[in-house]
């Protein structure tokens, strides 16, 4: 049940299209805040049950449970559209985002940092191919996941995804700060990525060219004096410079979950360590000092036959020691 | 006077015999032909009264009839011409005293009365051999293909002038001297693993690949010699049999494109281009049904370059074949059904640009290019391929390199090792190699150790493994052991097996 404050809101809002990032001081000053008239409200209660029959619901910034992060934030949306567990908005959050062409090897450890971390999370991410998808991954068979969507939650952007949204609106919860039917803009990417950062304590970047929309959101963040993580990258890869640059400019360097948690003053417990056999333990030591190495060059340093590498190091990935890289090339994680 | 006369006619790779009957009556000059002949046997009138004539002979100048049996039976194309001819000269009483009873008389005739070849000959043979028939007398063109046949009377001519004066008695044609089969005998040493640089991975995925019978797609940027490893198949593969020779023949027969050698002997490449239609790659044709790259393929490798760029439909025509080897075209003529049991073998490029997963060149394609061109290849066509591997960028150095690689021969060795084993495991059933193994034969041929099935249920949860790829990972699995001459399946197969899965995983 919404209150009459709520209501007015959601008035101004859903009903009148007031423009949802037009700041709560907007709100006190312009006299939204009023009691609606008995038609007004009819109104409002009507907009509420065609959107709960659609499986939404709303939080307005007056809300209980609107996260306190955001509402702190400079422009907080007055109005947020949710579809699925409500109750994740007042966890504790952490955003992890990438940008779509994310490598693989950052694709896998964004997964496994997502995964270790949304035991003590709620992971905040949107919904494109890429590190976004990586931390869907990793989150949301937890179900601690908060997918925020750049268009309004009936519709999909990439729409190829719409399965994945829809696991998560029934496992975590999506939110849009746009009304149902409002298709994805290319500002509407900037607006979305102020809440990725607003909702959280802080933002990992998996991967980020010179210019890129999680590096906007790692803007923000730092705007919002919210604390920024980047994955470290070799020289020459394109989709590590922003994250590198970040690095430079005083992002924290993540290479684990742990780095994080031990942040926040998460203690961790120790995992076990899969067992290594054989061959492996050796090549695992080569992987480590050598970097990314062919299967060849790796087969003839070590004197093995090609294909008992091959099957060592597929051994290696099925325990999640190493990571097939492309063009045979692998690297230990 | 009549006159009765062998000729066979093909239907699909069947031959089906044909009497050609002649009467000639007095009467008002006429040429009549009955029992469904098409064009191309009606037109053989005008071919035959000519030949007739420039070989010194006759044409009767009275009633003729000329009439196949069975009647029912669409004759077609212009294999006849020789025994409407004959039969003709023996209605009309020129061959006295030559006995043409139970000779199968096969060519097309030119105005000359030069014998020209036909396509067909050896199927028809075979079919006509088994039937009984042990002579026959063939274009002199066509002679090599017919080298083959085994015990049986074969008389190559060159003219109808050579065949009336074999038939009479006054010059008899020597019958051709019959050879014995070598497989590879017309090799074209063109193609050998030794010439191949590097690409150690890619080279023990097509040992394995040959070695279990399974198909195989290459994926790898552009000029990295993907058509080239490719092209070194059929010379790992086990060499031919005769009989799988003679059926590869047939095939090439009909078809028309048989060499100059009379047989196959080596196992056929075939590498249609990316646009090529559903029909030609199946098999079609207006009424009589050509057989399609895919049946010239049969018992070889059908190499299609650059996959995703072949139309939708014609890769999903390859399934019912690549599930049953053969094929099955229905047209007006009838249906018929050819061979199609052959090694598929496809290259792509990881991205339209190339250089996908490449850590030293980017990719210049979008996330959704690279899902459009790789949606071209459909889930089922790629269940159907067993292995699929990375091939790599190749480096100067190892186009320079002087240590040569491990030839073809010594890799074919242990694929025929490894196919000894098979042959043994399948002995009295319809399958012949581990890639075709149902359910059922993977119950009983592959059962994993407590160990090695702990690791597939790993693999598929970190590598995010489809459910139909456990059990094309537990068949290669069995052929890499094959190749290891382990009875049991050990983790160390399972391992290099999980590895040549790319399109699988998440």
């Amino acid at each position: 049940m919404y209150s009459s404050e709520e209501k007015a809101v959601i008035y101004a809002a859903a009903v009148k299209g007031m423009n949802n990032r037009a700041g709560l001081a907007f709100l006190r000053g312009e006299g939204v805040l009023r009691r609606l008239t008995r038609e007004e409200e009819a109104a409002t209660d009507a907009a509420i049950a065609a959107l709960e029959r659609q499986g939404m619901f709303l939080v307005t910034c007056l809300s209980k449970d609107y996260p306190e992060l955001l509402r702190n934030a400079s422009d907080p949306p007055l109005l947020l559209y949710g579809m699925g567990n409500r109750e994740l908005l007042s966890r504790r959050k952490f955003c992890i985002v990438g940008s779509r062409k994310t490598p693989k090897f950052a694709m896998e450890a964004g997964e496994r940092i997502a995964r270790e971390l949304a035991e003590h999370f709620t992971i905040v991410t949107g919904l494109a191919e890429g590190g976004d998808s990586a931390a869907i991954e990793g989150a949301l068979p937890s179900g601690s996941l908060i997918s925020v969507l750049p268009c309004g939650l009936d519709t999909c952007y990439p729409a190829m995804h719409a399965s994945k949204k829809e696991t998560i609106a029934r496992k975590g919860l999506i939110l849009s700060e746009n009304p149902p039917g409002k298709g994805a803009a290319k500002w509407s990417f900037h607006y979305r990525n102020r809440i990725l950062a607003g909702l959280s304590e802080g933002v990992l970047v998996l991967s980020a060219a010179k210019s890129s929309g999680a590096l906007i959101t790692a803007n923000r963040a730092v705007d919002y004096g919210r604390d920024v993580f980047a994955l470290p990258y070799s020289i020459g890869i394109e989709q590590g410079e922003g994250c590198n640059e970040l690095i430079r400019s005083g992002a924290m360097l993540v290479t684990s979950a742990e780095d994080i948690l031990s942040f926040y003053g998460i203690e961790t417990k120790k995992k076990e360590k899969p067992v290594v056999e054989g061959d492996e333990g050796r090549i695992l030591q080569y992987l480590r000092e050598k970097g990314e190495s062919h299967v060849a060059s790796l087969a003839e340093d070590l004197g093995m036959r090609i294909f008992e590498a091959s099957a060592a190091l597929s051994a290696l990935e099925i325990k999640g020691l190493a990571t097939k890289t492309g063009g045979n090339k692998y690297a230990a994680l | 006077m009549i006159a009765k006369i062998i000729c066979y006619a093909l239907n699909g790779l069947e031959g089906i015999p044909v009497e050609v009957e002649a009467d000639v009556n007095k009467g008002v000059p006429s040429y009549d032909m009955v029992g469904l002949p098409d064009t191309a046997v009606k037109e053989s009138k005008e071919r035959v009264r000519s030949a007739l004539k420039n070989s010194g002979l006759l044409f009767p100048m009275n009633r003729i009839t000329i009439n196949f049996a069975p009647a029912d039976l669409k004759k077609e194309g212009a294999a006849f011409d020789l025994a409407i001819a004959i039969s003709l000269l023996k209605a009309s009483e020129q061959l006295l005293g030559a006995d043409v009873k139970d000779i199968v008389f096969l060519g097309e005739l030119a105005l000359t009365g030069d014998i020209r070849p036909i396509n067909g000959l050896l199927p028809i043979l075979i079919s006509a051999k088994s039937h009984g028939f042990s002579k026959f007398i063939i274009p002199a063109e066509n002679a090599e293909e017919a080298r083959y046949l085994g015990e049986a009377e074969v008389y190559p001519a060159a003219s109808l002038s050579e065949v009336v004066r074999h038939l009479v008695g006054m010059q008899p044609i020597p019958p051709i001297e019959m050879k014995e089969f070598v497989p590879g005998r017309h090799r074209r040493a063109s193609a050998d693993l030794k010439y191949v640089k590097g690409q150690p991975i890619a080279r023990r995925a097509l040992e394995i690949a040959v070695a279990g019978g399974h198909n195989m797609l290459m994926s790898g940027p552009p000029g990295t010699g993907k058509t080239m490893l490719a092209r070194c198949l059929p010379t790992v593969m086990p060499d031919l049999t005769f009989e799988e020779a003679l059926e590869i023949t047939k095939i090439h027969s009909v078809a028309g494109v048989l060499g100059e050698e009379g047989i196959v002997s080596e196992r056929p490449f075939r590498t249609p281009h990316h646009t090529a239609t559903t029909v030609s790659m199946c098999g079609g044709g207006n009424k009589i049904v050509h057989p399609g790259e895919i049946s010239l393929a049969h018992g070889g490798v059908l190499f299609l370059d650059e996959l995703p760029e072949y139309k939708r439909s014609t890769l999903e025509a390859l399934r019912q074949p690549l599930e049953d080897g053969c094929i099955t075209v229905s047209r007006a003529g009838g249906t018929f059904t050819y061979p199609a049991r052959f090694m598929l073998c496809a290259s792509m490029n990881p991205c339209p640009c190339g250089n996908y997963g490449s850590t030293d060149r980017t990719c210049t394609c979008t996330p959704a290019e690279i899902r459009r061109y790789r949606r071209k290849i459909s889930g089922p066509l790629l269940d159907r391929i067993d292995l699929q591997v990375e091939v790599d960028n190749i480096t100067y150095d190892d186009l320079t390199s002087e240590d040569s690689s491990e030839d073809s021969a010594s890799v074919q060795k242990r694929v025929n090792a490894a196919r000894r084993i098979q042959r043994a495991r399948f002995e009295g059933s319809s399958i012949h190699t581990n890639a075709e193994m149902g359910e059922k034969e993977i119950q009983e041929f592959c059962t994993l150790t407590r160990e090695g099935d702990k690791i597939l249920r790993d693999a598929f949860e970190r590598m995010k493994l489809s459910a139909r790829a456990r059990a094309r990972i537990i068949k290669v699995a069995r052929t890499i052991a094959d190749l290891d001459a382990s009875e049991e399946i050990q983790p160390k197969h399972v391992f290099e097996a999980v590895s040549y899965r790319l399109f699988d995983k998440g």
